[in-house]
């Protein structure tokens, strides 16, 4: 989080240089969850306010929704738009790997957001949450709060890298601690899907005493579910991605969300925002920027609210 | 005479309980045209699929060439040379003519289709039929006539020994049927063995060299057609004396009650009018895809038009059939199957469904459909096995019966009988002659397409024949002949316009 | 004759093809009773009706279209932009008048009428401009979809705290401890039932569907009911999206994935027709539950690896299917 604030503040003290006539190409996955709902947002933003601070410099974005159409979008830039520069977020790693790689080879500058290629030492700028690190938070805090023998289930995601990461991290950090995962199962973060499922659960666990949930998303159906259930005051619900309404509810000391677990989709503008800078300070910046998952408690709550964002 | 290529020995067959055929022992003999007639659900159809190897029989057994055989399915039949051209076209509509003779049994070179050399084949097969569609043409685009034609060249094609052909004239032209009898006797001529069925007795007799006639199912004669007459035939089809085919015709007539003027259906019809009186039977002639259809279907409303049409002196909308059903007119189609009947609904589900609102709303009452249902059987004699039956399990004729009944569901004044007589078996032919003559003499008007001569001849005080989408004139009284109307049909310029009845 | 075939009017059909989703519901029930003791629960049981209520009720809706020989493959994607557009325009209602019940009476008019015009769309250009059903639900579903993306910005659209409150009974409670959205469906269900099998509506559907030719020959008003199948479909869907938007009191861009296909799916193993010419909706509700206790069972069991369930709602649906087509093949 840290790197992004000063990355920021560099920029900003460097929007007076001469603009230069460069393009960048953007490409990450479409808005079809609340987190990549997010990525979009800040990613639109940050383009607008580039765009207004480098009027000669030219942005293309592009959203996809599945692994193929990125390629097209990859190389459609390459062939018509001429980029200069690529930040992308990669839909999953294997598939894009050989295209970008073919891309940075042409001499494009290339920024790779969250999800790693699938080879070392293909792109100059690594920028990226710490899935690993995602999952151990939240399960460090299982461990630090729950008694020996507390029961707990598990919801994961999309199954995918991100989740097989952030669930070993979680069970990495759970070892040794006597908690007992009673159930794991994909809730797809998708509100209504989680729903369902906590319903199943609760009705096939007398005893459930937390909940995570590898997104806040998932978060709010399992919470309804449990309200529905009455079972509130017997479990807590930890999600993770700071949504806007986790972030309140930790703020208002609500028992049943204790706490959450950072995963900034606004890494996307820390990235578009050093590659621009790369290019119009001529002093790239390069190497790999892992921004660790925190964890939102009351106390520091306040800090990770933003009003205006839609997540 | 050699021995027979293709017999059956006492073959019986039952669907379910109910047995159809009750041992029929029949033989078809190289060189030899074996006419099968009788009336619609006498057994024809069975026969000819135990045949051609699409059923199996129940008892008795099949043999070719003297030994007995168990067809595992039509391919095996067909690939013994056993090939059978059926009513209802088997052809894929969106392929070429070509595409659909040789389909299954491409020629190819190599891995690749051979398009010209089947071009070229299907062309010489065409032009030995005189059929001049083009052999790229999609069949969806050809006219029906042209669709038997391409049956028959696709049979041709196959080299078949035995040759069976239900009904194959039953959409052609009499020019056209003269070419087909033409083929036949050459097939005759190549040692063919060839079964063909037809209601048209007239044909059998010119074409056949022998006649087996089937009713319920048991073969009741079979004899060398030069020994038998039409009559002969007639009567052993239906089991009793044929009275009169056709009742008498009325022919005083009362005021205009439909009148058309000027019907033009762009690109098919021309400039038509007629003028129809209370309880006249009006005749329309002319060959197929001369027009008469589509100027009954523009004046019932389901189609485009220019033109009016007036019925009691108020006008009919274009395009709206419901309203000119509630005005009293109704079109009974010559599509039976496409148009006409839903096949896989039930009797009760296809009689009510023009006026299904008048059978309570807003729900139905299946009481009083199940009364209409009753009222219709007896009234127009319908047979079937069982009420809850899909109606495309039902015979031709009673299909017609249930057409009927339909159409008269909504009690019109007048009446357009496109066909009413297509594909149906000679008993069943006599009861709508003589349903037709009774509509009129309840005072109601009736309008009879039909391509067959002695029908509009028969039922027609007056004719209307129309060539090339336009009326080439109008016959009445005793200037209604055969002649005349072939004159007019054909576009010979005929003063029988002025003749007085 | 007449006499004879009279005896047989009634006789009474019981064959496979139509028994056969029941059976398969059967089954499927004995499954989860000797695989989970808390299945019959009365909580359970609930639960599963309940969350099969949405795609229930767009299924009757469907059950209509494709016995027409229609399809609507946007009905997953115009639920979502219904709810977004509903919530969107709750909330700034309750800035305007403050919440309230007018709130959510304003909130289930403008579902309901979204929902109407959004049938009206779809089937207006089906029968008038001779668009391909297939192809124009197509593009209208990724119409539908993108425009809630667009009016979420991206994100989750959610109803304010004090209207989600005050509307989250119309999901949560009920009469008697059924909840709403089981009456509702129970009510659409019978209603649909009716309307299938005893108006001329249902008939002249099936009969259109069977062959519109033969229909517009016995002169049934073949636009015109199609049309009406669609705008049918649009306000069930809007029924359904008054009953969803209580449970979690927000809608995003993954509202209603793949509702169509459960729809489509719910409908076909219910014995309707996917070509059309015959529906029945009491199959189409078997159909729905059949769907919903799989993924209840699945979940109430580690009897499979959790990546497998869709392969057994797969299997599932196949064989419904095979089961009907099978011993209905005779004809």
């Amino acid at each position: 989080m840290k790197t992004t604030l000063i990355a920021t503040t560099a920029l900003l003290s460097l929007t007076a240089f001469p603009a230069l006539s460069q393009t960048v190409g953007i490409s990450i996955p479409a808005a079809t969850h609340g987190w990549a709902g997010a990525l979009n947002f800040h990613a639109d933003r940050t383009v607008t306010r580039l765009q207004e601070a480098n009027p000669d410099m030219t942005f293309v974005l592009t959203t996809t929704s599945d692994p193929g159409q990125q390629v097209s979008d990859l190389e459609d830039m390459v062939a018509t738009r001429n980029i200069d520069a690529l930040v992308v977020l990669p839909f999953e790693s294997e598939p894009l790997t050989g295209p970008i790689q073919r891309i940075a080879e042409s001499g494009v500058w290339v920024t790779v957001v969250d999800r790693g290629l699938s080879q070392e030492g293909i792109e100059n700028l690594y920028v990226a949450g710490d899935n690993d690190s995602f999952g151990r938070t939240a399960g460090q805090y299982f461990a630090d709060t729950l008694e020996d023998g507390a029961k707990v289930v598990v919801m994961r995601g999309i199954a995918s890298t991100v989740d097989n990461e952030r669930v070993a991290g979680f069970e990495a950090a759970l070892e040794g601690s006597g908690i007992e995962v009673l159930a794991m199962d994909h809730g797809n973060w998708n509100r209504d899907t989680a729903f369902n499922l906590m319903q199943d659960w609760l009705a096939r666990f007398p005893e459930i005493d937390a909940v995570w949930a590898a997104d806040d998303d998932m978060a709010v159906g399992a919470l309804a579910a449990i309200d529905q259930a009455g079972r509130t005051e017997d479990m807590f619900v930890v999600g993770g991605a700071g949504m806007k309404e986790m972030v309140q509810r930790i703020q208002n000391n609500d028992p049943t969300v204790p706490v959450n677990v950072t995963y900034p989709p606004a890494m996307i503008s820390t990235a578009i925002e050093m590659t621009v800078l790369g290019l119009t300070s001529g002093a790239p910046l390069s190497g790999e920027f892992i921004i660790a998952s925190e964890l939102i408690t009351p106390e520091n709550a306040a800090d990770y609210y933003f009003e205006d964002s839609p997540y | 005479m050699s021995g027979a290529i293709l017999a059956l020995e006492g073959v019986t067959k039952s669907f379910g309980p109910i047995e159809v055929l009750h041992g029929v022992d029949f033989a078809l003999h190289p060189g030899e045209v074996h006419a099968l007639i009788g009336e619609n659900g006498a057994g024809k159809s069975t026969t000819m699929k135990i045949l051609a190897g699409y059923l199996d029989p129940t008892g008795g057994r099949v043999t070719f060439e003297g030994k007995p055989i168990t067809f595992t399915g039509s391919d095996q039949a067909e690939d013994l040379g056993i090939v059978m051209i059926h009513q209802e076209f088997n052809l894929a509509e969106h392929l070429s003519i070509d595409q659909n003779v040789f389909l299954g049994r491409e020629l190819k070179r190599g891995l690749l289709l051979d398009h010209k050399a089947m071009r070229v084949r299907t062309a010489e097969l065409l032009s030995r039929l005189e059929c001049r569609a083009d052999p790229g043409a999609q069949v969806s685009r050809i006219s029906v006539p042209d669709k038997q034609m391409v049956e028959i060249a696709k049979a041709l094609s196959r080299k078949a020994r035995v040759l069976i052909m239900d009904e194959p004239t039953a959409v052609l032209t009499e020019k056209e049927t003269e070419i087909l009898f033409r083929q036949i006797e050459r097939l005759r001529e190549e040692g063919v063995a060839i079964l063909y069925t037809s209601h048209k007795l007239g044909e059998v007799k010119r074409i056949a060299d022998r006649v087996t006639v089937l009713r319920d199912g048991v073969m009741v004669r079979s004899d060398r057609t030069a020994d038998v007459t039409e009559d002969d035939m007639a009567t052993a089809m239906v089991g009793r004396e044929l009275s009169d085919l056709f009742p008498p015709k009325i022919t005083a007539h009362g005021e205009p009650i439909l009148v058309a003027e000027s019907i033009t259906v762009p690109g098919i019809v021309h400039d038509a009018s007629l003028t129809l009186h209370k309880g006249e039977v009006l005749g329309i002639g002319g060959l197929v895809g001369s027009g008469r259809t589509e100027l009954a279907e523009a004046i019932a409303g389901l189609r485009p038009r220019q033109g009016t049409v007036r019925l009691n002196g108020a006008e009919l909308p274009a395009g709206q059939v419901a309203q000119a059903m509630r005005a009293g007119l109704a079109y009974l189609t010559e599509d039976r199957k496409g148009a006409g009947l839903l096949l896989e609904k039930t009797l009760r589900e296809n009689l009510t469904l023009p006026l299904l609102e008048t059978f309570g709303r807003p729900l139905i009452d299946h009481k009083r459909e199940e009364a209409a249902l009753d009222r219709a059987i007896a009234d127009f004699a319908i047979k079937a096995p069982d009420r809850g039956m899909a109606v495309g399990d039902l015979s031709g004729g009673n299909q017609q019966k249930l057409l009927l009944a339909k159409t008269l569901l909504s009690d019109p004044q007048v009446v357009i009988i496109d066909e009413p007589t297509r594909g149906i078996d000679i008993g069943t032919k006599q009861q709508i002659y003589s349903l037709i003559a009774q509509l009129a003499a309840e005072g109601r008007s009736i309008i009879v397409i039909s391509s067959e001569m002695p029908e509009l001849i028969g039922l027609a005080s007056r004719v209307v024949v129309m060539h090339a989408g336009r009326i080439a004139g109008e016959l009445s009284g005793d200037a209604v002949t055969e002649r005349g109307i072939v004159g007019l049909a054909m576009g010979m310029d005929g003063s029988s316009k002025d003749h007085a009845a | 004759m007449t006499t004879a075939t009279n005896t047989l009017t009634r006789r009474p059909r019981v064959n496979l093809t139509v028994i056969a989703p029941l059976v398969a519901l059967l089954v499927l029930i004995g499954i989860g009773m000797a695989l989970n003791p808390n299945f019959l629960s009365w909580a359970n049981i609930t639960n599963v009706l309940a969350r099969s209520a949405f795609i229930g009720i767009i299924a009757i809706g469907m059950t209509f279209v494709i016995t027409a020989g229609g399809l609507d493959l946007s009905v997953g994607s115009m639920a979502a932009f219904v709810a977004g557009l509903m919530i969107l325009s709750m909330n700034m209602l309750t800035e305007s008048m403050g919440p309230g019940l007018p709130v959510i009476f304003a909130g289930i008019a403008i579902a309901l009428a979204t929902g109407l015009a959004a049938g009206f769309i779809n089937g207006i250009l089906i029968t008038r401009a001779g668009i391909e059903a297939f192809i124009l639900t197509l593009g209208t579903m990724g119409i539908y979809r993108s425009l809630v993306t667009w009016l979420a910005d991206g994100g989750t659209l959610s109803l304010g705290f004090e209207m989600r409150e005050m509307y989250r009974p119309v999901y949560y409670s009920g009469v008697a401890g059924i909840a709403w959205p089981i009456i509702v469906f129970a009510v659409l269900a019978i209603l649909g039932e009716i309307t299938m099998r005893h108006t001329a509506f249902g008939r002249h559907c099936a009969a259109i569907g069977s062959n519109e030719k033969v229909a517009r020959y016995s002169s049934v008003a073949v636009l015109r009911v199609r049309l009406a199948t669609y705008v049918l479909l649009g306000v069930l869907v809007g029924i359904a999206v008054v009953m969803y938007v209580p449970r979690l009191g927000s809608a995003s861009a993954t509202t209603g994935l793949l509702w169509e296909l459960e729809a489509i799916a719910a409908v076909i193993i219910g014995g309707t027709l996917l070509k059309g010419g015959f529906g029945r909706v009491w199959g189409t509700v078997v159909g729905v539950l059949i769907l919903s206790l799989i993924g209840n069972l699945l979940n109430l069991t580690d009897f499979v690896s959790p990546y497998l369930n869709g392969a057994i709602q797969g299997v599932v649906i196949i064989l419904a299917v095979v089961l009907q087509r099978n011993t209905g093949a005779a004809r």
